[in-house]
C-alpha cells in the first residue's frame, strides 16, 4: 500500500457518466438539426453556426481567463489558467452556441451572431456563476436580446438546391405567421413540407422537423431527456391552439390543425433543446410536470394573440419562476403518512 | 419498478464461484468491543488471563449492545483504544494465540422453545450481519404483532458475494435458523428475498414447502430494508416507524445461519463469511473469518497485491468506508474487503451541479439530495432538511452513484443529519 489511497465518503464506484459526456451528447443531437440547415440555407448557415460558436467558447474561455488572474504579474500564470481552463471545459458554451445559431435566422450578420453569442455567454451565464447556475436559457435570453436589438424577423425560405448569391433569395414571413396565424390561406403548407422544411422559411435549425426528431429520439436512447417532456410540450401547446383558435369569429373546431401548429415555427425545436435544459427546468419529475404544462399554455396563449413566434420569450420567462416552482412542488418521501396535527388547546 | 434505484455494473463475477476457504488462525486478533449499534460492551476479561474459543470476553451493555467472544484460544495481551475504520476510537481486547485451540462454546439447546431461541439469540452476540448490526434479539422480541419473517438474500452490493456462496453452500443452516427465528416470533411464514442475479441461489431454497422465495429485479438497493419489504410483501414501512409495525421482521441470511448455529451447536458468533475482491487484489475470495483478523493478514492470504489500489474499502463499494492503511479489524458486520484500481473506482473532481435531478430520479425514499447538497454548502442546514427531505434518507449512494457532476452528495447529506442532530439535543 503507498500513499496515493484515496478516502472518500461512499459511494466508491461511479456511473460512467459526465457532465461532459451529456453535452457531448447534446451536441451529437444537434448536429442533424445543423446539417439539414446548412443543406437548406447554404454557407451562410454555415458561417452563422461557425461564428456563433466560437464567440460562445472564445467568450467562456476570455472571462474564465480574467477571473482567474491570467492578466496578472504580467501574464505570469498565463499557460497554467489556459490548462486549468482545458480541464474543466465541458462542451456547456459550444452547446449554447450552437443553439443559438440554430434558432436565428441564417440571414442574421456575422456581427450580430457574434454579439449574441457573447451576451448569452457572459451575461446570462458567466455573471450568474457559470454552468449549473445561470437563472435563464444563455441561448434564448440570446436570441430574444438580438430579436428586440437587430429586429432580426426576415427568413429565408429553405431550399434543397444550396442559395447562391445571385439567385433571389425568398424572404418573410414564417408558415406560423403567414397561414396559420396570420389567417392567409395562399401561405398554406402542406404537412409533408412541414415535416421537412422544404420551401419553408425559418430559423436555421428549426425547419427540419426529422432532423429534430433524430435528435430527440437520440437524446432519449442516450437517457439524456426524459421522453415525455418535449412530447407533454408539444402536444399540450398544440392542443390548445386549436381550442384557442376555434373561438375566434367563424372558426370551427378543426382537430386536424393541431399538426400544422406542432411542426410549425420553434415549438418542436425549443421543446427538445431549449425547454428540457437541466439548468434552467425544475428537479423534481411533478415540478417538472407543472412546468411543461406552464409552458405549453403560455406558448398557446402568446402565439394566438401576438401573432409572432413567442418560444424564446416563453422558455425564458418560465425559466425566472423555476426555483418558485422547485421551492413549493415537493415530492413526498417513500413511505410518507400524513402527520396527525394534535388539535389546538389540548 | 416504483421506488426508483439504480443498475450498478456489480462484478461479482470476481468471486461469486470461489467456494468458501477458511482463514488460517492468525497470531494475533483485536477484537472491538463496539461490535453492535448503540453502546460498546464492557471487557470482562483481564490482561494477561487466559481465554478459550467462543469465551465471552465482553459483555453487552443495556439492550442495544451486543456480546464480544474470544475467536481463538490464547492470551489476552493488551486491552487499548484505537481508532477504528470510522475514524472514532474504539477499545480494543487483543488475543494473542496460544496454539491450544481450546473450545467453550454454548450449551446447544436440544429442545429450543420461542423463549430459549430469543435468550440465546441474545447471549450468543448474535447481530444484524448485512450491515446495520443492530441486535438480533431486540429484533425478534417486536412490540406489535408479526406475522412475516424476511430473510434478505438480495445482496445488491457489487462485488459482494459472500451471502451468495452462504446461500448455497449452507442453505439448510439458513432454512433451519430462519425456523428457529419464526419460532421465538411466534410461528411466523417465512419469505426470501433473491435477486434474479443469483438464480443458483433461488432454485437452491425452491424445495423448502415452508419458504416462499421470492425472485426481485436486480436493482441497487434492493436489499434495502423498507425497499425489500415493499418488494417482496408489497407493504410500505412508514416513515419513522419499524417493519415491525408494518407486521415484519427482516433478518440477512447470514443472521440465520448464525442463530443456527447458536442454537443447535451453541457456537456463539465470533465468525463471518466476507468477500476479498476488487481488481487490485490478485485472488479474490470468499473467506470465514475470526471477528477481530487485521485486513493485512486477509490480504496476504489472498495473494496480496495485484497492483496499487486507488481505494481500499471495508465493506461494500455503495456503502463502506475508505481506509488509509491495513491495520484495520473484522468486525461482525464487515462484509467484504475490497481493493479497488484506478479503473473501478472514480476518483474524478467533482464539477458544478447542473440541476439535472439524476439524483432525484433514482432516490429510492423519494428525495430531493441536490437540494440538501445545496443548502447544506450554503450553510442553512434546516432548508436543507426540509426540501430535501434529508433525515429520511438511507444512505444508500443510488445518488451519488448517478450523478454526472461528480457532486459529494452523501457527504452534505450526513453533515446535515449531524448539524440536525446536534442542534436538537
Amino acid at each position: 500500500m503507498d500513499n496515493n489511497i484515496v478516502i472518500s465518503t461512499p459511494p466508491h464506484v461511479k456511473s460512467p457518466r459526465t457532465t461532459k459526456g451529456i453535452m457531448l451528447d447534446v451536441l451529437i443531437a444537434l448536429a442533424p438539426a445543423a446539417i439539414a440547415g446548412m443543406v437548406f440555407f447554404g454557407w451562410q448557415a454555415l458561417v452563422v453556426i461557425i461564428t456563433a460558436m466560437i464567440s460562445a467558447v472564445a467568450a467562456e474561455f476570455v472571462y474564465y481567463f480574467i477571473y482567474n488572474g491570467g492578466f496578472k504579474a504580467k501574464c505570469a500564470n498565463a499557460g497554467a489558467v489556459c490548462k486549468k481552463w482545458l480541464a474543466q471545459f465541458d462542451f456547456t458554451s459550444a452547446v449554447t452556441g450552437l443553439i443559438l445559431a440554430l434558432i436565428l435566422p441564417s440571414t442574421a450578420e456575422w456581427y450580430e451572431v457574434a454579439i449574441g453569442a457573447v451576451f448569452a455567454i457572459v451575461i446570462v451565464k458567466m455573471l450568474f456563476g457559470g454552468t449549473g447556475k445561470n437563472l435563464v436559457n444563455p441561448a434564448a435570453a440570446g436570441r430574444v436580446m438580438m430579436f428586440l436589438s437587430f429586429a432580426i424577423t426576415t427568413y429565408v425560405a429553405a431550399n434543397f438546391e444550396p442559395i447562391s448569391l445571385d439567385s433571389q433569395l425568398f424572404t418573410g414571413a414564417t408558415a406560423l405567421s403567414g397561414s396559420i396565424l396570420g389567417g392567409n390561406p395562399d401561405a398554406h403548407m402542406e404537412w409533408i413540407d412541414l415535416f421537412f422544411g422544404t420551401g419553408l422559411a425559418g430559423c436555421i435549425g428549426e425547419t427540419c422537423k426529422l432532423a429534430l426528431i433524430i435528435g430527440y429520439i437520440y437524446l432519449v436512447v442516450r437517457g439524456v431527456i426524459k421522453w415525455w417532456q418535449p412530447l407533454l410540450y408539444i402536444v399540450l401547446s398544440a392542443f390548445l391552439s386549436v381550442c384557442l383558435a376555434a373561438t375566434a369569429e367563424g372558426a370551427t373546431f378543426d382537430i386536424s390543425l393541431m399538426m400544422d401548429y406542432a411542426l410549425s415555427g420553434g415549438l418542436m425545436f425549443g421543446a427538445i433543446f431549449m425547454a428540457t435544459d437541466y439548468v434552467t427546468s425544475p428537479k423534481g419529475v411533478y415540478g417538472q410536470i407543472v412546468y411543461y404544462v406552464i409552458l405549453a399554455v403560455l406558448t398557446s396563449l402568446l402565439r394566438f394573440y401576438t401573432k409572432i413566434e413567442v418560444v424564446s420569450f416563453v422558455i425564458m420567462l418560465v425559466n425566472l419562476i423555476v426555483p418558485l416552482i422547485d421551492r413549493y412542488v415537493v415530492r413526498r418521501p417513500f413511505g410518507y403518512a400524513k402527520q396527525v396535527k394534535a388539535k389546538e388547546g389540548k | 419498478m416504483l421506488f426508483g434505484g439504480v443498475h450498478v455494473r456489480d462484478n461479482k463475477s470476481l468471486a461469486c464461484d470461489k467456494p468458501t476457504e477458511v482463514l488460517p488462525e492468525p497470531s494475533e486478533l483485536h477484537i472491538s468491543t463496539k461490535q453492535a449499534s448503540g453502546k460498546p460492551a464492557v471487557p470482562c476479561v483481564e490482561v494477561g488471563q487466559r481465554v478459550k474459543e467462543g469465551q465471552l470476553i465482553a459483555k453487552a451493555d443495556g439492550v442495544i449492545s451486543s456480546n464480544v467472544f474470544a475467536g481463538m484460544a490464547g492470551v489476552v495481551k493488551e486491552i487499548v483504544d484505537l481508532p477504528a475504520a470510522s475514524g472514532a476510537e474504539e477499545t480494543f481486547i487483543v488475543i494473542s494465540s496460544d496454539g491450544s485451540k481450546e473450545k467453550e462454546w454454548l450449551t446447544p439447546l436440544s429442545d429450543p422453545t420461542a423463549e430459549s431461541i430469543l435468550a440465546r439469540i441474545g447471549e450468543a452476540g448474535i447481530v444484524g450481519m448485512g450491515g446495520a448490526g443492530f441486535p438480533a434479539a431486540v429484533k425478534d422480541a417486536p412490540k406489535c404483532k408479526v406475522d412475516t419473517l424476511i430473510l434478505n438474500g438480495a445482496e445488491c452490493e457489487p462485488y459482494l458475494t459472500c451471502d451468495h456462496r452462504l446461500m448455497i453452500e449452507h442453505t439448510d443452516d439458513i432454512v433451519r435458523g430462519a425456523r428457529y427465528i419464526a419460532k421465538a416470533l411466534g410461528g411466523v411464514q417465512i419469505v426470501i428475498g433473491i435477486e434474479l442475479n443469483k438464480p443458483d441461489c433461488i432454485a437452491a431454497f425452491e424445495p423448502y414447502d415452508d419458504v416462499k422465495v421470492v425472485a426481485l429485479a436486480k436493482r441497487y438497493p434492493m436489499g434495502s430494508e423498507k425497499h425489500l419489504i415493499y418488494s417482496t410483501t408489497g407493504r410500505k414501512v412508514r416513515l419513522g416507524k419499524l417493519p415491525a409495525d408494518a407486521g415484519v421482521i427482516v433478518h440477512n441470511v447470514g443472521t440465520a445461519y448464525a442463530v443456527c448455529q447458536a442454537v443447535e451447536l451453541g457456537k456463539p458468533l465470533y465468525e463471518r463469511e466476507l468477500t476479498v475482491s476488487g481488481k487490485a487484489v490478485k485472488e479474490p475470495k470468499n473467506l470465514w473469518v475470526k471477528v477481530g483478523a487485521s485486513v493485512a493478514d486477509i490480504i496476504a492470504y489472498c495473494g496480496g497485491e495485484e497492483s496499487a489500489p486507488v481505494k481500499a474499502v471495508i465493506g461494500g463499494p455503495m456503502t463502506g468506508t475508505a481506509v488509509a492503511s491495513y491495520d484495520e479489524y473484522v468486525g461482525k458486520t464487515t462484509g467484504g474487503i475490497l481493493l479497488m484500481t484506478a479503473e473501478e473506482a472514480d476518483t474524478k473532481a467533482p464539477t458544478p451541479c447542473l440541476n439535472c435531478g439524476k439524483c432525484a430520479d433514482v432516490c429510492p425514499m423519494h428525495l430531493m439530495p441536490m437540494q440538501t447538497a445545496f443548502y447544506s454548502n450554503a450553510g442553512d442546514f434546516e432548508t436543507a432538511a426540509k426540501l430535501g427531505g434529508t433525515m429520511s434518507c438511507i444512505e444508500c449512494g443510488a445518488c451519488e452513484y448517478v450523478c454526472p457532476a461528480r457532486r459529494p452528495l452523501i457527504q452534505a447529506i450526513r453533515k446535515t443529519k449531524a448539524a440536525m442532530r446536534a442542534k436538537k439535543n
